[in-house]
């Protein structure tokens, strides 16, 4: 099977990424699976007992609504996280093997969005079994959106990517960002519940389409607009530009200020 | 096919930022950003202008921290130059640095997987020379352990059986493989003199002049920078060694002629083949070699005149006078005698010598003045010591293969 050696690079980046996360852990993969699952109980017992948020938000029960929000931002923050810190936790490399440097950040980001990928369709399949009407047969429609978010969080990362070998603050900024940016999202809240007035803001969050699409499309929440569907296309190719763009820029630069 | 260049560099330099506070990661940023160059920088090799053609073999020689390594990570596309370009075509292997893109948690046979990956191969190709670098590296088992256990030894032959199993079309390495036993060391030597033969480019580093000299053909000297010689491997490396003898010389207090001119005796000048000058004069080895000195005498007495050669380093190497041999210099004039020796085949190996002479009293025993004149031998041989003795071979057989390298090594 011929393949281009870049892109053979990468499948060994992303094969060593998955490997290295649970290189010398007893549960090995099965805890990527465990640990959304329990972030997501603990949010839903938090919101369901304490705050009593029990009722049916968009004609859906709490906790299938919270899941299809929490999954794809897992994805995207720790593909942010992760595609951040690449350049210097791959220093080694750097400087001493000729490589192109972009593959990193694709591997990282490429592994954050399979993991949390396998991870979302494990959970949608629980789901159904348990009862929540989940259009089990829009899953591949889901994954375009999937696709598109990752074309999103890859122009975030080679930017951030790019940026963090120069400023090392980025990273440390970057976890409270995304902790400010997943209340930003309609992730544990519908739309509708904001004031009329602030509505209109969540569009201005990228994030907002993707979470939104994920509940249209799966659990029949609302129509999909194509208007919509275009502008944030064309929102994460112009984002994955710009990173590359970015990124090529400084990364002839990047040996001298690791 | 035998003459196309395969790494050219054209006015390539490198210099490193100076980043002192936070401020300045900032501002370096900011330039990078709006395509702008950083002005303030170390520069650590300046234009250097290389080329070297499909089978040539190139010698990198110089002391620590002249450039080197740099100017390798360049050659290779590991460092992007800041200024001038660098040209390859063809492949690269390198082994540059002990285990550079070995991830110590993983085994040695994931490793050399993620190195074939690093050099383009694909899996398929890879699955077809993967035994072949199993049985170069010849680590046992250790191939199935993580990198982590590894002596540095072992990792320097899975680098090497990586890089051996691509035959690239040019090979760049640096002095990793001292690292390697004896067993190993000659096995790479035999796959590179192989890997020549047949040629292939080499690329070396080397502190090991012996080993500069046994596969490379040009050498490359760099000092602080910037290329200071560049041509046959011979003069190169004797000139760079030449170098290291007079800096570790202890410097003589310069002749103070003036106040010589008061003594008993004092030199008028010493000519080396009639020439009279303090650059060094340059002779083939086994040339012809005549030392002549002129002496005063104040009270119109015979002097003795002694020779005497030393290595730069100021080693000595062989003295002789006129009264040693039963001579006495020849009187030019009342006040002035000559004395000239003649060594017909200078049995000197290539390298910087100087010539001394030295007027002695009537009787031999007070020695007057000092003059030296620095002298450089060149040839191309690889013989070591400081001269050649007489010898003939007993008990040998006649080589079977072609000449050896440096033989033939005569081009510039």
């Amino acid at each position: 099977m011929p393949t281009s050696p870049a892109l053979n690079l990468a499948l060994h980046f992303i094969n060593r990424e998955l490997r290295s996360r649970y290189l010398g852990s007893l549960s090995g993969g099965v805890w990527a699976l465990v640990q959304p699952l329990i972030q997501l109980a603990v949010y839903g017992a938090v919101f369901v007992y304490v705050f009593k948020a029990s009722g049916p938000v968009g004609g859906v029960g709490f906790v299938p609504f919270l899941a299809l929000g929490l999954w794809p931002w897992n994805a995207f923050a720790e593909a942010l996280m992760r595609g951040t810190t690449a350049i210097p936790d791959n220093a080694g490399l750097i400087g001493k093997v000729a490589l192109p440097r972009e593959v990193l950040v694709v591997a990282a980001v490429s592994s954050s969005f399979l993991l949390h990928g396998v991870g979302f369709c494990a959970i949608c399949i629980a789901l159904w079994l348990w009862g929540v009407p989940i259009h089990l047969l829009a899953l591949p429609l889901a994954f375009l959106t999937y696709l598109q978010l990752f074309v999103l969080a890859l122009g975030f990362a080679l930017t951030f990517a790019a940026i963090q070998v120069f400023v090392r603050d980025l990273s440390q900024v970057l976890v409270q960002v995304l902790q400010l940016w997943m209340f930003a999202s309609p992730i544990f809240y519908a739309r509708e519940f904001l004031p009329e007035r602030f509505r209109g803001w969540l569009d201005f969050n990228p994030v907002t389409h993707y979470v939104e699409t994920f509940r249209a499309i799966l659990l029949d929440t609302g129509p999909v607009s194509l208007l919509d569907q275009g502008v944030s296309l064309l929102i994460a190719i112009v984002t994955l530009a710009i990173g590359f763009t970015v990124f090529r820029r400084l990364s002839p630069r990047f040996e001298d200020f690791l | 096919m035998n003459t196309d260049v395969l790494v050219s560099a054209r006015a390539l330099g490198k210099s490193y930022p100076q980043v002192f506070r936070p401020r300045d990661r900032l501002r370096a940023l900011g330039r990078l950003l709006i395509g702008a160059r950083d002005v303030d920088a170390i520069a650590v090799l300046r234009d250097i202008d290389l080329e070297v053609q499909r089978g040539e073999s190139l010698g990198l020689i110089g002391e620590n921290g002249a450039g080197k390594s740099t100017l390798l990570k360049l050659l290779t596309g590991v460092l992007t130059p800041s200024s001038g370009s660098v040209t390859t075509h063809g492949s690269v292997g390198a082994l540059l640095e002990l285990g550079a893109g070995f991830h110590p948690e993983y085994s040695g046979r994931d490793n050399i997987a993620m190195s074939a990956a690093l050099y383009g191969l694909s899996a398929s190709d890879l699955r077809d020379r993967l035994g072949a670098i199993i049985e170069f590296a010849d680590i046992g088992r250790y191939i199935d352990e993580p990198v982590k256990h590894y002596s540095s030894g072992m990792v320097v032959r899975l680098g090497f059986a990586i890089v051996a199993a691509l035959r690239p079309d040019l090979l760049i390495t640096d002095e990793v493989l001292a690292v390697g036993d004896e067993s190993f060391q000659k096995k790479c030597v035999r796959w590179m003199e192989d890997y020549l033969g047949n040629g292939g480019t080499l690329i070396l580093v080397s502190h090991s002049m012996y080993h500069i000299q046994k596969l490379c053909r040009h050498a490359c000297w760099l000092k602080q920078g910037a290329i200071a010689a560049y041509g046959d491997v011979f003069d190169v490396t004797q000139a760079y060694l030449a170098y290291h003898e007079r800096k570790m010389a202890v410097p003589t207090p310069a002749r103070d002629s003036v106040a010589n001119q008061g003594l008993e005796f004092h030199l008028l000048d010493l000519t080396l083949n009639d020439l009279a000058q303090d650059t060094p004069i340059l002779l083939d080895q086994g040339a012809r070699l005549r030392v002549r000195a002129r002496v005063h005498s104040r009270d119109g007495r015979v002097p003795v005149i002694i020779f005497g050669i030393a290595r730069a380093d100021g080693t000595p190497v062989y003295g002789v006078s006129t009264e040693m041999d039963g001579v006495a210099p020849w009187a030019e004039s009342a006040n002035c005698y000559v004395a000239e020796l003649e060594f017909p085949e200078l049995s000197l190996l290539p390298g910087s010598y100087n010539v001394k002479a030295h007027p002695l009293d009537s009787e031999g025993v007070r020695l007057f003045d000092t003059i030296e004149h620095p002298l450089t031998v060149r040839g191309q041989s690889r013989e070591f010591g400081v001269v050649r003795l007489a010898h003939t071979w007993k008990t040998v057989a006649p080589v079977a293969d072609a000449a050896p390298r440096a033989a033939t090594g005569t081009s510039a």
